[in-house]
């Protein structure tokens, strides 16, 4: 009866084998890309992707965004070029920071990297301020301890001599890099933030600090200011603004990154004052000066692959585009502080 | 820029006569690289490529672009001095003395409110003393 029914319906039995025909296409296209999948270079790139693909390692397929950005800056060309005169060890280490940089360019079209830069020395020089006016009141108070202890009895001595030893075990294990417990908690800062007028230049451009550079940006404070109302919020959270300000990243070949560079390690890391001066020192002369660029990494998220991540976010709080920065580092930081809740506990 | 939109329309900018072409009025690079910088675009030409800074400068706004060749060329000149970290090299550093000073910072304070709770310690029992 059904061969009868297929004679007499050839029109169906035909549609019916392209369906069959159509799904055993989707089919095998799906199970290509799951398991045998190019990565996002190649993909971008149309073309096949090799066991041995140079590029593979670190554009993995499921961040297609994270190629783009680098390919937008640097030209596959560039990256090549860039990596042929390094060393095995070194181009691990010289993508990590040109994905960072090709990231930041997205995300910052106009300053990239230079306005981190600035932003970071204008931080420097609002600690330094605050911190040399700090250091006055301290020595005032400390001169005016000394006048009253002349005629006062020997406890005060004894607690004056107890603040000093303090003194000094802080300057011992700052100097030794060991970490000292912070104290977050604003309220019981006793010196508050120097009031700087919003509207102030600040006076260290790039020039100032950096070596010999002719180029002098003329970066708007407004703009700098926006980046440093998204970080300094994120420095009082755990004191690492790169990472708090980034997004949490969910791909397996980063989490990998992040399990060999932990947040606390990284922190323990970045409180090595050895280092520092080493690096002021000699900088650029040994490779693991720079080991904290691999929480760089973190800030890269796939989330950047859900197209349209800036308008996403925009158009969820409800507001124009007018200040997307400021929207997006409000809702990385929620992210981010889930994240470092949840690494910090683990 | 005044002195650049000047010197384009005698000399190519030094984006044209690096690449060897015709310098024309709408050349999207002769305001920002001057002929007397050569080395700037050369630097700017080697890492990103003059296409890839063009489609950048496009896409910025003609009143944020200066900015934007100047942060480029910024960036080439630290990645050509150091290729392995380019400018996220110096941003390692300064990241890491702004932590030192923040940490600085929270220490010196602690010390402070230390020495202010001690002396108010002091007048208080000073006071006291003086009523009994």
């Amino acid at each position: 009866m059904s061969q009868i029914k297929t004679i007499h319906n050839p029109i169906g039995s035909l549609k019916r084998f392209l369906d069959l025909l159509w799904i055993t296409f989707i089919l095998f296209m799906t199970l290509k890309g799951g398991t045998n999948g190019a990565c996002a270079a190649c993909k971008y790139q149309r073309r096949r992707c090799a066991a041995d693909c140079p590029l593979a390692p670190y554009f993995p397929a499921e961040q297609p965004k994270l190629f783009q950005n680098v390919h937008r800056l640097f030209g596959v060309k560039g990256i090549v070029k860039i990596l042929e005169n390094l060393d095995e060890a070194q181009k691990p280490e010289a993508m990590k920071s040109i994905i960072f940089q090709s990231y930041v360019r997205d995300r910052n079209p106009v300053h990239g990297c230079l306005g981190i830069t600035q932003h970071l020395q204008y931080m420097i020089w609002l600690a330094e301020e605050e911190l040399k006016a700090v250091n006055s009141q301290l020595h005032l108070y400390r001169n005016q301890q000394n006048n009253n202890n002349n005629g006062q009895n020997h406890h005060h001595n004894q607690m004056i001599h107890e603040i000093g030893e303090k003194q000094e075990d802080i300057t011992s294990q700052l100097d030794l890099g060991m970490g000292l417990p912070i104290n977050n908690n604003p309220s019981t800062s006793f010196f508050s933030p120097l009031n700087v007028s919003e509207t102030q230049q600040h006076p260290y451009t790039y020039e100032a600090n950096n070596n010999n550079n002719g180029y002098s940006p003329s970066a708007t404070y407004t703009n700098s200011k926006e980046i440093l109302t998204n970080t300094s919020l994120a420095w009082g959270q755990n004191g690492f603004p790169y990472h708090n300000s980034g997004f949490i990243n969910q791909n397996e070949s980063c989490n990998e990154i992040k399990s060999n560079n932990g947040v606390m390690a990284i922190q323990s890391q970045l409180v090595n004052l050895q280092m520092v001066s080493n690096q002021q020192e000699g900088e650029g002369d040994d490779v693991h000066e720079y080991d904290e660029i691999h929480q760089f990494l973190d800030i890269i998220d796939d989330r950047q692959s859900f197209a349209d991540s800036k308008e996403a976010y925009a158009s969820s709080s409800g507001e124009s585009l007018k200040e997307p920065i400021g929207e997006i580092g409000e809702n990385e930081l929620r992210s981010a502080a889930t994240c470092f809740s949840l690494t910090s506990v683990s | 820029m005044s002195s650049s939109y000047s010197n384009y329309t005698n000399s190519p900018c030094a984006a044209c006569k690096f690449l060897r072409r015709k310098c024309t009025s709408e050349c999207v690079f002769a305001p920002y690289f001057p002929p007397e910088e050569p080395t700037k675009f050369a630097n700017v030409h080697r890492i990103f490529g003059a296409s890839n800074v063009s489609k950048i400068l496009h896409e910025v706004a003609p009143h944020q672009r200066e900015d934007a060749v100047n942060s480029l060329a910024y960036e080439a000149e630290a990645r050509l001095k150091d290729p392995v970290y380019g400018c996220v090299g110096a941003i390692s550093v300064l990241q890491r003395q702004v932590l030192r000073l923040q940490r600085e910072l929270e220490e010196t304070n602690a010390d402070l409110m230390r020495y202010a709770s001690c002396l108010g310690n002091e007048t208080t029992s000073a006071y006291g003393g003086r009523r009994s």
